[in-house]
């Protein structure tokens, strides 16, 4: 059933690894976390919450860049009138693309994440493993709703900053979870229990994959 | 009434709405124009 | 001239007299706050602006789902003016909360949940309103933008949630800045939300028809170019 979701995200895995797409992207995260670094005083370090932000900031640039990437592919070739043809539901294209996206966004921040230790100074405290799972979480939802949104501006040039104006403030409560847990990870006293974030992060991915699978049959036509 | 702020906020308030009125009509120029070239091809097309 | 085609404007005008009544109102009848003094009257008209806000948005939400259920071009206009007379109300909202916050807690801006919802929602659907801009076909177009009525719809509670979260420890008259009001001030506040809500109907109808006669002049113009582009070949 998921056969043809498996297909396209490794054809799109390796299309993205073999073209400059996903390095672009790793390179503007990276940046991103030098240009913060320059907004502290010589010999201060950042804090815990100021390195998660920058951390969550790079990876949210990453997936816009990542999805347009993603749904490039077929608008450059014509092919997706192809695509819908096959004879699968239209869900696997949007689990396809999720996917595919999820592991290229992960891919990246596993060069984001040394880069802010290094850079800004950070030490992992005990707490690594909630973060990991924040991480797991967090991507999903960054995934689900890139790769449902992704998909509205196909056949239109304007598509990167009207996708990013969208996403973001859509995505803020995720991302509000995600850097207070990444908070904790570098060491910062959490105010509140990470744990109920985990569930908050899990609601949120629940309720925008259910609706991402509901609707994406509505966005991503044939039509231009 | 001795609080400025609470007058600001009505000018604020009422500056909004009637900013969106003026919107409005503004729009209704627009699409009253667009009447009149319709009428004018109209009567082109019986010149003809 | 029909009733139903001077409705809309009826509903404005008599919204914005009692809008004005509800002025003369806070001023003369509601009694002056014992602690907050005469900035308290803000919420008179804070009120009604956020809460209609937040049903227009409801029924973009509404209109969209129903959209997709059975397409129609009349609930993509409801929506359209909905999500303007929405982001219309919300930013008044904030001004008249920042203004408020300045006097009242000393500064413009606090991170309270409220408050970060309603700046979230503003970008939402300040987004939503720029796909209007979107070069894609008309029935396109009114589809993308049912889908984003209801992802942003659903984002709502989301960030509320969140946001409670992420600042857990805020005073409690935060909370509860309605709780204990006299019933001269809760008469007044009704009446506010009532006349704010004839104003709104009335704005949301007007530009309802005025999308619908747009539509329609754009219709006749563009088969009428094409007419002339046919005749001009033969």
């Amino acid at each position: 059933m998921l056969k043809l979701a498996l297909a396209l995200a490794r054809k799109d895995l390796s299309l993205a690894l073999r073209g400059a797409g996903l390095v672009q992207s790793i390179l503007l995260g990276l940046l991103l976390v030098f240009m913060f670094s320059l907004s502290q005083k010589t010999g201060s370090l950042a804090s815990g919450q100021m390195a998660a932000a920058i951390f969550w900031l790079s990876s949210l640039f990453c997936q816009t860049l990542v999805f347009n990437m993603l749904f490039a592919f077929e608008e450059t070739q014509g092919a997706r009138t192809c695509l819908l043809l096959s004879p699968a539901p239209v869900t696997d294209i949007f689990l396809g693309k999720a996917l595919a996206g999820f592991v290229l966004i992960f891919l990246a921040q596993i060069l984001f994440f040394p880069a802010i230790i290094v850079f800004l100074g950070q030490t992992v405290s005990q707490s690594w493993p909630m973060g990991l799972l924040m991480l797991f979480l967090a991507d999903t939802g960054l995934a689900c709703l890139g790769a449902l949104l992704g998909a509205l501006s196909q056949g239109q040039t304007a598509r990167e900053s009207l996708l990013s104006l969208l996403v973001f403030p859509l995505l803020a409560p995720l991302l509000l979870a995600a850097i207070s847990v990444f908070a904790a990870v570098f060491g910062e006293q959490a105010g509140e229990d990470p744990t109920s974030w985990i569930g908050f992060s899990a609601a949120f991915d629940a309720i925008f994959l259910a609706i991402a699978l509901m609707l994406f049959r509505f966005v991503y036509t044939g039509e231009d | 009434m001795t609080e400025p702020w609470v007058l600001y906020a009505g000018i604020a308030v009422w500056a909004g709405l009637g900013g969106y009125l003026v919107f409005l009509a503004i729009n209704q120029q627009r699409l009253a124009r667009k009447i009149s070239q319709l009428e004018q091809l109209k009567l082109e097309d019986n010149e003809d | 001239m029909s009733l139903k085609q001077i409705l809309p404007a009826l509903l404005a005008l008599a919204g914005g007299l009692l809008l004005a009544a509800g002025w003369w109102l806070i001023f003369m009848y509601a009694p002056t706050e014992a602690i907050m003094g005469a900035i308290q009257k803000i919420f008179y008209i804070h009120l009604p602006l956020s809460w209609w806000a937040l049903f227009s948005f409801f029924l973009v939400f509404l209109c969209s789902v129903a959209y997709l259920v059975r397409p129609g071009e009349h609930l993509d206009r409801i929506a359209r003016s909905c999500a303007e007379i929405g982001v219309l109300l919300t930013t008044l909202t904030l001004v008249t909360g920042m203004l408020w916050g300045r006097k009242a807690w000393g500064v413009w801006w606090t991170w309270d949940p409220r408050l970060t919802t309603a700046l979230i929602m503003w970008f939402i659907y300040t987004a939503y309103l720029l796909l209007g801009g979107l070069n894609l076909s008309e029935q396109r177009r009114r589809m993308v933008r049912a889908v984003v009525g209801i992802v942003a719809f659903a984002d709502v509670p989301l960030v509320f949630l969140s946001a409670r979260l992420w600042r857990s420890i805020h005073p409690a008259v935060f909370a509860n800045e309605s709780g204990g009001l006299e019933p001269e001030m809760k008469l007044v506040a009704l009446f506010s939300v009532l006349a704010m809500g004839f104003f709104w109907l009335g704005l949301v109808l007007v530009r309802c028809q005025q999308l619908k006669s747009q539509d329609r002049i754009e219709d006749l113009l563009s088969t009428e170019q094409n007419r002339e582009e046919q005749t001009e070949q033969l």
